[in-house]
């Protein structure tokens, strides 16, 4: 690879200085002329029939423009994975939150004041709120139609587990408790809606799936895509949760009733009670190993919280049940999982998506297993850690993998050796490792792949089009570099147009650690494909071949002979001079060699690249408190080429931070399906003082299959957060941790409980 | 009902009529249209809506408004009004941005805190920015940037 002159360099995010300025125009912050406001009545009752509501009061309110109810939608049943939504309750709601009714009002004041006039009569009936609790024999129904509650099963068995498992020379077995969080992204959800004369919607939202969202919502609404507009402004933040959520298509009715634009934003408590949190999961475990430490056999039963209709969480559970398989030299593995309906609310990604759940599981087995065996737990991890080139249980080519690597780097930073042999009370160390993908084709059955487009303007600048989303993590940056790089132009005359479903590729967006991979292959493609064009009109110019002709520092010459080029600005004018003043748009695609998994077996590679951590956390206890200090992290990550080494490490600091506040503080309490602390007051998220500083490792083998060799970081680094931290507190206390949080009080009855003889 | 309101933001004087129960936060972002400062909680614990009122950092959302008036209230649109200040130039170059919710209220925060401790420890600017949420950068980056801040003020 030739040298590299903007890829692999740090660069602030291109837009960082109008973000710090405020001239950023958040999803919130945008304002159109007539606009309305909008608020959502949300079911107070956990599942409760709907015996009357009277809206006559809220609309004979002065100010108020538009009462809506399920009867003002087209009445349509659908989902983004199963058709069990519809845009407001029919009859009955399904959880505290539920969406009951809608105003749009002049301000804000006006329609908080309209809701409260919208009388309605429950009937509240039975309700379930544990997964478990919803699977037995004559629990309430959540769906009448859902017998058992059961919104999906997977099933997986590869090879032959229980003879595995029989020969194996421990089984260490048991159940853990994965718990509900919330994703805590400090722009609440939220849409602008309008709609024009002919009845075509346009809708500003801040999401990650801009494309497939405008599937779900124009079949929501009795629409055709075409009829419908998405456009993505800047947005505060996601990490999985701002999918399809029903506030967005609340926001379009009101559009449509009032005929008006009408801003539709989240109160904060509104998004903890209905945004699309963590999939709460019960999982056990029989992990398998041999006496020489090779594992054996893995089998797991995961039961998920699907919450009151279906977001993601079969996916999700499905993911928990196998991806961790390929992170070690599984040959024998079995799955089952159930998600489960209960009336709570609905459930979606976020960071990990079921990998996260699963991780934490697993690598406290490890961290067991070592124990038993007498070995160190790195010992453990390179014996039976997957390595470059090799293929896993179910067919994953892990091309060029670094597992190995974070390993022996995060081990030697963290002096792992050396601290473990130092053995101080209340001190501890842990560690754990994590996979993942860059992509994953299992979960959009059509296509995967990432499409750019790039144009050339006559005064030298360059638009760069995509379908993926930025939703804070510097994907525009990333962008706009690769196509500087492939272009041979200065970072600064890119520009990367925000999402727009009328212009834009269709991308599938930014999940699955899929955005640069994707995404950025198929900016570079179309960055290829412009370059062409520029080549052939700088060779027109100085009468020798296209192929000759090669860029650097914005200067277009024949190679070897620099002093005779031309400036790109020069190239771009010509061309558009030449073309009758059409701009040189380059339109390119990335389709990868990965396979849709078998429907029995799961047998296939799913993700053209899979990135692999390495955590190791040091740990303090306050031996009167129970509460837990990190005093030291250590994040080794597999990611291929680093585009932009500060984005990285932003995301792996932001990962961890993210992962801690999960293992040490939060937890959505529900007492009898009431949300007990939906705002943040009394839901803590880490704050400056929580956080250490990590020592963030970038280990980057090649990828052939990435932009410029890369591979993605988003979710890798959250994954082993919390198995780092619990093996660390066993060290220090002894106290194995199978159910998140670790909370001071918990942990402190646990130490207590040892002492007892 | 509406009680007179007058104010000087970023310098400039307004003269309004408001309902005695509206926030500084809806004034300064619907009222002045003034977007700059965000809404988060609404509770006064994520601190995106940080102004400084008579140069002290609050939460905006947590202020009523006729509780400033006769005030001075800087937001992010006034700082720096001639060129970038220091705070949003290192927010930048350190990586302290990244989805950029938080970032308005955090360079408000350590706005107030710089003018009155001019030398900070990188402990001292943590606890500075207590009261202010970030769930992108696991803030080590934005505690880089302010510490820049504070070097590139001296000079």
């Amino acid at each position: 690879m030739p040298d590299l002159r903007v890829v692999g360099k740090s660069y602030p995010q291109i837009d960082a200085l109008e973000k710090a300025t405020g001239r950023t125009e958040f999803v919130s912050d945008l304002v159109l002329p007539n606009m309305l406001y909008g608020r959502v009545l949300r079911s107070p009752h956990a599942h409760a029939r709907i015996a009357h509501m009277d809206v006559s009061r809220a609309k004979a309110l002065t100010g108020v423009r538009a009462v809506v109810g399920y009867g003002d939608t087209p009445g349509i049943k659908f989902g983004p994975r199963s058709e069990d939504w519809t845009i407001m309750a029919r009859d009955k709601a399904l959880f505290e939150g539920d969406e009951l009714a809608a105003v749009a009002a002049v301000d804000e004041d006006t329609a908080e004041e309209a809701l409260e006039l919208i009388q309605v009569e429950y009937e509240v009936l039975p309700a379930v709120f544990d997964p478990m609790e919803a699977m037995q024999p004559g629990a309430p129904l959540v769906h009448e139609d859902k017998p058992g509650n059961i919104a999906a099963e997977f099933k997986l068995d590869v090879g032959d587990v229980d003879e595995a498992l029989r020969n194996s020379y421990f089984v260490y077995e048991d159940s853990f408790y994965t718990n509900q969080v919330y994703q805590a992204y400090l722009e609440p959800m939220g849409a602008v809606a309008q709609a024009d004369l002919s009845g075509r919607l346009t809708m500003w939202v801040g999401t990650q799936i801009p494309n497939m969202m405008r599937m779900t919502y124009a079949r929501a609404l009795g629409i055709s895509p075409e009829n419908m507009r998405i456009v993505v402004p800047d947005y505060g933040g996601a990490f999985g949760a701002k999918m399809e959520n029903n506030v967005h298509l609340v926001a379009a009715v009101l559009a449509q009733k009032s005929k008006r634009p009408v801003k539709l934003i989240n109160t904060r408590q509104d998004d903890f009670l209905a945004g699309n949190p963590r999939v709460p999961m019960y999982i056990d475990i029989k992990l398998g190993v041999a006496r020489d430490g090779i594992l054996t056999g893995k089998d797991v039963r995961v039961v998920g919280g699907n919450g009151a209709r279906t977001v993601y969480a079969q996916a999700i559970v499905a993911t928990a049940c196998y991806r961790a398989d390929s992170l070690y030299r599984f040959k024998h593995v079995r799955a089952e999982g159930y998600t489960v309906y209960t009336n709570t609310v609905p459930t979606g990604c976020f960071r990990g998506f079921g990998n996260s759940q699963m991780t934490f599981v697993l690598e406290t087995a490890m961290d067991v297993v070592a124990e038993h065996l007498g070995m160190d737990p790195l010992e453990l991890r390179l014996r039976n850690g997957i390595g470059p080139g090799e293929v896993s249980v179910h067919g994953w080519k892990i091309g060029a993998g670094g597992l190995a690597e974070c390993l022996t780097r995060a081990t030697e930073s963290a002096q792992w050796k050396e601290k473990r042999e130092r053995k101080q009370p209340l001190k501890g160390i842990g560690l754990a490792c994590c996979n993942h993908v860059s992509g994953n084709r299992a979960f959009v059955r059509e296509f995967d792949g990432g499409a750019g487009l790039v144009r050339v303007g006559r005064d030298g600048r360059v638009t760069v089009y995509h379908g993926e989303s930025d939703m804070g993590q510097g994907q525009k940056t990333a962008f706009a570099q690769i196509v500087a790089e492939r272009l041979g132009i200065p970072l600064e005359l890119i520009i990367v147009a925000p999402v727009d479903t009328d212009i834009s590729p269709f991308g599938l967006g930014s999940f699955a650690t899929r955005g640069t991979m994707m995404g950025g292959n198929g900016v570079l493609a179309a960055a290829e494909k412009a370059f062409h064009q520029l080549a052939e009109v700088v060779a027109d110019m100085l009468e020798a071949a296209p192929e000759d002709i090669v860029s650097e520092n914005g200067l277009f010459f024949v190679k070897g002979a620099p002093d005779r080029g031309f400036p790109f600005i020069e190239v771009a004018e010509a061309a558009a001079f030449k073309r009758g003043g059409a701009p040189i748009v380059g339109v390119g695609y990335y389709s990868p060699p990965t396979e849709l998994p078998d429907p029995v077996t799961k047998f296939g590679n799913i993700s053209p690249a899979y990135p692999f951590g390495c955590h190791i956390a040091e740990v303090e206890v306050n031996p009167d408190t129970g509460q837990v200090t990190v005093v030291n992290f250590t994040a080794a990550h597999d990611v291929g080429r680093a585009i932009n080494p500060m984005a990285v490490e932003g995301q792996i600091q932001g990962g961890v931070a993210q992962g801690l506040g999960w293992v040490l503080m939060e937890k959505m309490v529900v007492e009898n399906g009431r949300a007990a602390n939906p705002n943040f007051l009394d839901y803590e998220i880490p704050g400056p003082l929580d956080v250490p500083d990590v020592v963030s490792i970038l280990v980057e083998p090649i990828e052939s299959e990435g932009p410029y060799g890369a591979k993605g970081i988003g979710e890798p680094a959250l994954n082993p957060v919390m198995a780092a931290i619990t093996n660390a507190i066993y060290d220090a206390t002894g106290v194995r941790i199978k159910r998140l949080p670790a909370t001071p009080e918990t942990l402190l009855a646990k130490m207590q409980e040892l002492k007892r003889p | 009902m509406k009680v007179p309101l007058s104010l000087v933001v970023n310098g400039e004087k307004y003269e309004l009529e408001i309902m005695p129960n509206r926030t500084l936060l809806d004034v300064i972002r619907i009222d002045l249209g003034l977007t700059g400062t965000k809404k988060g909680c609404g509770q006064g614990k994520c601190g995106t809506c940080t102004v400084l009122l008579n140069g002290v950092p609050v939460n905006a959302c947590l202020i009523l408004a006729p509780q400033a008036n006769g005030k001075e209230v800087l937001t992010i649109e006034g700082l720096g009004s001639e060129g970038l200040h220091p705070l949003q130039k290192a927010f930048a170059e350190k990586g302290a941005v990244q989805c950029g919710y938080c970032t308005p209220g955090m360079i408000m925060t350590a706005k107030g805190f710089l003018d009155s401790h001019p030398h900070p420890s990188g402990d001292q600017v943590r606890a500075a920015i207590g009261g202010n949420l970030c769930r992108c950068t696991g803030y080590k980056a934005i505690v880089e940037a302010i510490l820049a801040a504070a070097s590139a003020q001296e000079l």
